[in-house]
């Protein structure tokens, strides 16, 4: 069988269409960078078990509609899910719709998200140039928008800043792209939302790249909660000085396929790393975690917990890569993937990955999957609770644990509205 | 109210309960004592509806009900509580939450609307005082961490919050000190009423010193060979468990 790939002819033709803009010069260099390379395949180590044959397919034919339509992107409209989340988070919100920026909402928020933060389009710098990863590299081929979050030294916020990816097939591809600068000793909250404002296939392809300074902070969480059909490849890129931590927690509900790079890298003493997911899968559902700490330095620490919940056919992957270089003593490092699967048909391939080159070094890891305690829940029935009440207590609370360490607290009543319903639909399909 | 007829069950194939009656009417008190593996947890699981257990022959009847019909849940619902030799920790689930949760289970059961968060909190924090639990215990994970006489506590309150017609109570004594056995035993007590029937489960005859039984039952060999009124746990704690087995057999 042959997979589909991505077509790079109709990649060039269709940037060619581009109007020109402060992004052309970049385009044109990551095209030609991509050509020869084209996307992963499951014949690459890292993308073993995660097929973008889907994402090459809806890319070809979005690609094709590109050049008919000389360039021209379909515009979106708002949708009422984004009015409830905004309502719902309380955040400065910045919406992002198929990769442009609403300009009104940037604009109302520069300077207002507290002083010391400033909000602007992304002008692409050479020290932003992408990774030259074929993803990164697709990103910045299409790229037609961008944002910048600065943080000057030891700005604060008062709420965090949302960052609303409100992505409908109206575009059937769309790429997304966010720096975030981070001054010495400023603390930045960020929430970042990955919706779908519309059901129906679509590949989004984001980078956010975060850069903090000495004993800056950055409190990021990702609450990914895709319509059915859609292909979601997330990667997120950050780089620590001296004494900064940076805590991300990740919510991955939906979505046809998913796959997100978080790439930590510790080049300052004393920084930490702290990444916390949840993943829950129903159906055919795929999801793929990847995770990379890079402890160039010590003493430094990392701390890591992923959790899964999986039904249906569902198939999910956590690959948690902690690497400590030569002379990186002093690093700490722990690391944890713990599953449920409520279906026998479900399956987790879950592999951490260390490469430990520094003699004074902790590094802990370890990996669980189960099923739902019978015993557990049976014990529960016995106090008058139903089958699936029991299923969703004991799953709920399997999942909690990864709310107790959510760094922006405002999202915490969505979070738990929605990981309900969520929840309730994975319990429904569990046997 | 409950009444067991010729119960067999079985697990894994081996026959653990051998024709087993057992009768027991409101407002009593039955102690069911017997050696260690004689099958008396097996005889509180079936009841409460553990189907690891297959029952093979006989009947189990409640209120008029075939109770072996009923879901675990359905059981409990109508007024059937175990206290587990055995209590489960379910980390991460709530204490508090279990509580409301259940209680509310039966009450929808019941056609009654669900109680208030303050009207429960008022009710859980009455029966916790009446068992000298702390107060914290209903913001922690369900038994998680707690140690054996904590564990044999909650599931007291549990059943004190539940307000039980059947409370079949499983070793609910072993591994007590002597204040957490006054306490269980006042909670036990407390309970007590002419609605409502109580069976307890024990190895020593220690707990009927505080929770006076009407009826004591000797359970061996999967069977009551022996049944009396309280004297018979006293004549057992001097002649030891051989006596009735020998009895039995003879
Ligand atoms: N899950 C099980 N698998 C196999 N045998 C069991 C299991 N549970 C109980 N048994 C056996 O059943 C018998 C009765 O056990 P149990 O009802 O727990 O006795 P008691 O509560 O009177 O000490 C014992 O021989 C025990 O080994
Ligand atoms: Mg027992």
């Amino acid at each position: 069988m042959k997979a589909t790939g991505l077509n790079q002819d109709l990649l060039r033709a269709a940037v060619e269409e581009f109007p020109a803009d402060e992004f052309s010069a970049a385009r044109s260099s990551a095209v030609a960078k991509l050509a020869g390379v084209g996307f992963p395949t499951v014949g690459d180590e890292d993308w073993k078990y995660t097929n973008l044959g889907l994402a090459a397919e809806i890319s070809n034919g979005w690609l094709k509609t590109i050049i008919a339509n000389h360039g021209a992107i379909a515009e979106q409209s708002n949708s009422e899910q984004v009015a409830m989340i905004c309502q719902e988070i309380d955040a400065h919100w910045i919406i992002i719709q198929n990769g442009i920026i609403a300009s009104d909402s940037l604009a109302e928020l520069d300077g207002q998200a507290g002083s010391g933060i400033s909000l602007s389009k992304l002008e692409f710098a050479d020290k932003d140039d992408a990774d030259d990863d074929a993803m990164s590299l697709f990103n910045v081929a299409l790229l037609r928008d961008g944002l910048r979050i600065t943080a000057r030294a030891n700005a604060t916020t008062d709420k965090p800043i949302g960052i609303l990816l409100a992505d409908s097939p109206s575009s059937a591809v769309t790429q997304t792209r966010i720096v975030i600068d981070v001054g010495d000793n400023a603390h930045l909250r960020v929430v970042e939302y990955n919706l779908s404002v519309d059901p129906g296939r679509q590949f989004t392809n984001s980078v956010v790249q975060a850069n903090l300074a000495s004993g800056a902070t950055v409190d990021h969480v990702r609450i990914q909660n895709r319509a059915d059909d859609h292909v979601g490849v997330n990667k997120v890129t950050v780089n620590l000085d001296r004494d900064a931590s940076y805590n991300h927690n990740s919510f991955d509900l939906g979505g046809a396929l998913t796959r997100n790079d978080v790439i930590t890298k510790i080049a300052g003493k004393g920084a930490a790393v702290n990444l916390n997911g949840l993943y829950l899968a129903t159906g055919t559902q795929h999801i793929d975690n990847h995770t990379s700490i890079l402890h160039l330095v010590g003493p430094s620490t990392s701390e890591e917990e992923y959790r899964g919940i999986l039904a249906g056919s569902s198939q999910c992957v956590f690959n948690g890569k902690v690497i400590v270089s030569p002379g990186a003593d002093g690093t700490d490092s722990r690391q944890s993937n713990h599953n449920l699967l409520l279906s026998d048909r479900a399956e987790i391939d879950t592999k951490p990955e260390l490469e430990i080159y520094a003699d004074d070094v902790k590094c802990a890891h370890g990996a669980t999957v189960g099923q739902l305690d019978e015993t557990a829940l049976f014990y529960l029935r016995t106090r008058g609770l139903g089958m699936d009440e029991a299923r969703k207590m004991i799953t709920r609370a399997f999942a909690a644990g990864t709310l107790s360490t959510l760094a922006v607290t405002e999202c915490q009543d969505h979070l738990a509205k929605v990981l309900d319903q969520r929840l309730d639909n994975l319990i429904g399909d569990g046997q | 109210m409950l009444e067991v007829k010729n119960l067999k069950a079985s697990i894994v194939g081996k026959e653990i309960l051998s024709g087993l009656n057992l009768s027991v009417a409101a407002g009593e008190v039955h102690a069911i004592m017997g050696p260690n593996g004689s099958g008396k947890s097996t005889l509180a699981q079936v009841i409460a509806g553990q189907t690891d257990y297959e029952v093979t022959d006989g009947s189990v009847e409640f209120l008029g009900k075939d109770l072996l019909e009923l879901e675990t849940e359905e059981r409990a619902r109508e007024g059937i509580f175990l206290g587990f030799q055995y209590p489960v920790e379910i980390p991460g689930v709530n204490n508090a939450y279990l509580l409301k949760a259940a209680v509310n289970a039966k009450r929808k059961h019941h056609g009654l609307s669900e109680i208030d968060a303050f009207e429960f909190l008022k009710l859980a924090r009455e029966k916790m005082a009446m068992l000298g639990m702390d107060q914290s215990f209903l913001n922690r994970g369900v038994n998680e961490g707690f140690s054996g006489g904590e564990k044999k506590r909650n599931e007291i309150l549990q059943m004190a919050m539940l307000e039980p017609l059947l409370a079949i109570l499983d070793e609910t004594d072993s591994g007590l000190d002597i204040d957490a056995l006054k306490a269980v035993a006042n909670g036990v007590n407390s309970l007590r009423d002419p609605e409502r029937a109580i069976v307890l489960v024990t190895h020593y005859q220690r707990l009927l010193d505080y929770i006076e039984p009407d009826y004591v039952h000797v359970l061996s060999g999967g069977r009551i060979v022996r049944s009396g009124d309280k004297s018979l746990a006293l004549e057992l704690e001097e002649r030891g468990y051989e006596w009735v087995r020998e009895a039995a057999n003879a």
